[in-house]
């Protein structure tokens, strides 16, 4: 394995480690106030249980993201040398208002969780709902320094040189708006239908029912409601992509030739030495209205692009495939799931249970796979157009090592915090609620 | 506004050394303390750092964004040619970030907890033993910088500068310092029956900050490092050296009595003195290379970056110092300031 690859596994397998982590401590504070308020306006002690219960999800998950987060910030800089002292000046406003967001989160955390008992219920409430608010400003500025890299703004490129640097503009780049969009409704689907389902597991096992069916549907209201939204995103972001980068458009969709009223392909086997898509399902001129919002728009191929300004096809198309068949199966089960509101019996049907149980790795897997739509769907720049990825990585040879390690280390990370969260699940289920 | 800027990268470290550096200290006295004390140690450190270890630590990252935004070309040096000992703190943050925050919510107290108290206390030594090796090879004068990377070995490059007698030397001196700033903080903290522990300990790693310190000035005067020669010429080091070696005697004084406020302000400005001497020897030149020096100044980024980069600081000062006081105050580490 060369450096650059190393390099690159080890940045995409600690981005996909951090993503979850950061994801479920940015989303699981809103379920957790809700429950909260919940106790606050009914004293119904179940509430109390389940927020002291999420609370404790909510310590393990902020600080796995937090410690992974801050290798990541350094790891910037510790993989990609070039690209941050050429970048570093231009996006740093997003990454220095991230830092006070998530100052203000780590605050507001220290409050919560050791405040019960100590400082008055509202106020103590209220830090909840900063960590909440705080997680997700923090989320969508990183994000915002990601669309940066995407929509390179805010700066001019003279002869190898970026001169006239103008942060905020690089700030509001023209992809921050579509991707943080994207971005969050993804976090509260994915970390609602994770978290529904690990509840409705214990329901079908016939564990604290109670407690379990008030979690359910509080983590799976947010998931379903942003599972149905998302789409609306999606569409703003094919529009964006579809203007600004052709190419990542093109590699999605395995798109080869350049031509008019282009058909939406669904699924199919790429072959990119024979350039063509088999076993695919064809819906006529879908593309060329989805990417510009008219049946016969002209939808630019990936054969009318330079050779070395090409993604790998084939990953970007089948992750593209994978997030969007996920998505639109969880927008499904999220209206089925406002259905069954009013169909109670459905409740009682251990199938409903089995079938969550089942999805709660789902939007992850969505979510991640969008991500790799986005990160490598930009390659071979790792800022688009103007600097490649290749000529930003670190001169220090034996990146494998440096790779090999984050492996294990997350790799050991991963099983603790989903042993540890058995063993919560455990003693919630031992434990007697009491009045 | 350079200046502004200038003033928040000092004030996060200072920070990060004293606040971060205390928690650090307080998993290095945990590992040494007998089984007994370990167990007091350990529900004292859970009060006393957990509402605040996080926030804590964010004051790193802070510096990196800083140093990276205003910057580059001094972050740059030092991601490239201290990529290791950077990585090994990396791994020592996650390590005792997450063994700590594993012991005290893990579900059942089982056997576990050794494996957990283990990391937590390693990771904790470890963790400021690289920082201080990091710091230490800024100053030691190894740092190669090249375009030509393979005319050197890759030890020359990425090994030399920091892992030698001096730079180890240094971390040692940082990790002592941390424990002793840890158990001077514990002080205060600690029941009263408890106390003395605390007290014993803090007199035994003042003890421990000293020899060392003098013992990394003496190898470096011996071994003629630039550093170490211009930091005993210097008279503004001269200066701060001298009143931190006349404020020992309150600050042993008032650790022997364990009075809370003087200690900590005494141990605090401690910390403050040793760092502005170490920083002020070659200043702006603060990274010293195997050729030259780098200044910080000349690496900084365009007028308008700095100034924007100086007011989302101001800003994000405002909004934080507030809200970090609180929490301070209302887990107590302030109210002792007050009485």
């Amino acid at each position: 394995m060369n450096n650059l690859d190393a390099a690159r596994l080890q940045m995409a397998f600690t981005l996909i480690f951090h993503i979850v982590f950061a994801c479920i401590g940015m989303v699981m504070p809103f379920f957790m106030i809700i429950a909260h308020k919940k106790w606050l306006n009914t004293r119904n002690p179940v509430y109390l249980k389940l927020t002291k219960s999420w609370q404790k999800g909510v310590a393990i998950f902020f600080v796995t993201g937090a410690v992974s987060g801050t290798a990541l910030s350094f790891e910037l800089g510790l993989l990609w040398p070039e690209f941050m002292k050429h970048a570093g000046p231009i996006i740093g406003m997003p990454f220095s208002l991230e830092g006070a967001a998530f100052f203000v989160e780590a605050i507001a955390l220290g409050f919560y969780l050791y405040g019960w008992d100590k400082i008055s219920e509202k106020f103590h409430w209220f830090t909840g709902v900063i960590v909440g608010i705080a997680g997700v400003a923090s989320g969508i500025l990183v994000v915002s320094a990601n669309g940066w890299m995407n929509a390179p703004s805010g700066f001019d490129y003279i002869d190898g040189k970026f001169l006239n640097i103008d942060p905020v503009k690089a700030l509001l780049n023209p992809a921050w708006f579509t991707q943080a969009l994207h971005m969050t409704l993804a976090a509260f689907t994915a970390t609602g239908f994770a978290v529904a389902g690990v509840h409705a597991f214990q329901i079908l096992k016939k564990r604290q029912i109670e407690l379990h069916k008030k979690a359910f549907k509080i983590a799976i209201t947010f998931g379903a409601i942003a599972a149905i939204l998302q789409p609306i995103s999606g569409d703003l972001s094919a529009k964006d992509i579809a203007k600004r980068q052709p190419v990542k458009l093109a590699a999605m969709e395995a798109h080869y030739e350049t031509s008019t009223g282009v058909p939406l392909y669904i699924g199919g086997i790429v072959n990119t030495e024979k350039k063509e898509v088999s076993y695919k399902i064809e819906i006529p001129k879908a593309l060329s209205f989805l990417a510009f919002g008219d049946f016969n728009a002209e939808v630019k191929g990936l054969n009318d692009f330079p050779d070395d300004v090409k993604p790998n096809v084939a990953i970007v198309h089948y992750a593209f495939q994978i997030m969007v068949g996920i998505g639109t199966l969880l927008l499904i089960i999220g209206i089925l799931f406002f259905i069954s509101l009013k169909k109670k019996t459905w409740w009682n049907d251990n199938k409903f249970w089995l079938l969550f149980t089942l999805l709660a790795p789902m939007g992850f897997v969505a979510l991640e796979a969008g991500w790799i739509v986005t990160e490598v769907g930009r390659q071979p720049w790792i800022i688009h157009n103007i600097m490649k990825t290749k000529d930003a990585v670190t001169p220090m040879p034996g990146m494998v090592y440096s790779f090999y390690m984050y492996v294990v280390l997350y790799t050991i990370l991963t099983v603790a915090v989903t042993w540890l969260m058995g063993r919560q699940i455990k003693s919630l289920n031992n434990s007697k609620i009491e009045a | 506004m350079l200046y502004v800027v200038l003033f928040f990268l000092m004030v996060s470290l200072l920070l990060y050394v004293i606040l971060a550096g205390a928690d650090f200290g307080a998993g290095i006295i945990e590992l040494f303390s007998s089984k007994q004390n370990q167990e007091i140690t350990k529900k004292t450190v859970y009060r006393v750092i957990g509402p605040v270890w996080e926030a804590n630590h964010i004051w790193v990252i802070i510096m990196v964004v800083i140093l990276w935004v205003g910057f580059p070309k001094f972050y740059n040096v030092l991601v490239v040619y201290l990529h290791i000992p950077l990585t090994l703190i990396l791994l020592g943050i996650t390590m005792r970030g997450v063994s700590f925050v594993f012991r005290h919510y893990d579900a059942f107290k089982d056997k576990s907890q050794i494996v957990y108290d283990w990391m937590f206390r390693v990771s904790s030594l470890l963790t400021p033993l690289f920082l201080g090796i990091t710091f230490g090879a800024t100053i030691y004068g190894e740092i190669i910088i090249t375009d030509n990377y393979t005319s050197l070995s890759f030890y020359d490059l990425f090994i030399a500068p920091w892992l030698n007698v001096f730079c180890i030397s240094v971390g040692l001196f940082f990790t002592a310092l941390c424990a002793f700033l840890a158990s001077t903080l514990l002080i205060g903290e600690a029941k009263s029956n408890e106390r003395a522990l605390f007290v014993k300990k803090a007199r035994v790693s003042n003890v421990v900050v000293i020899i060392l310190g003098f013992l990394v000035l003496s190898y470096g005067f011996i071994n003629n490092i630039s550093f170490v020669t211009d930091f005993i010429k210097n008279p503004y080091t001269i200066g701060l050296v001298t009143l931190s070696a006349i404020l020992i005697f309150p600050l042993t004084n008032s650790i022997k009595k364990a009075k809370k406020i003087k200690s900590r302000f005494f141990a605090g400005i401690q910390v403050v003195l040793i760092l502005l001497a170490a920083l002020i020897v070659h200043y702006p030149n603060l990274l010293i290379t195997s050729k030259t020096s780098l200044s910080i100044i000349a690496t900084a980024s365009s007028d308008k970056v700095i100034s924007v980069l100086g007011m989302s600081l101001i800003i994000g000062g405002l909004v934080i110092l507030p809200g970090l006081f609180h929490l301070f105050k209302s887990f107590k580490m302030i109210k002792v300031l007050e009485r």
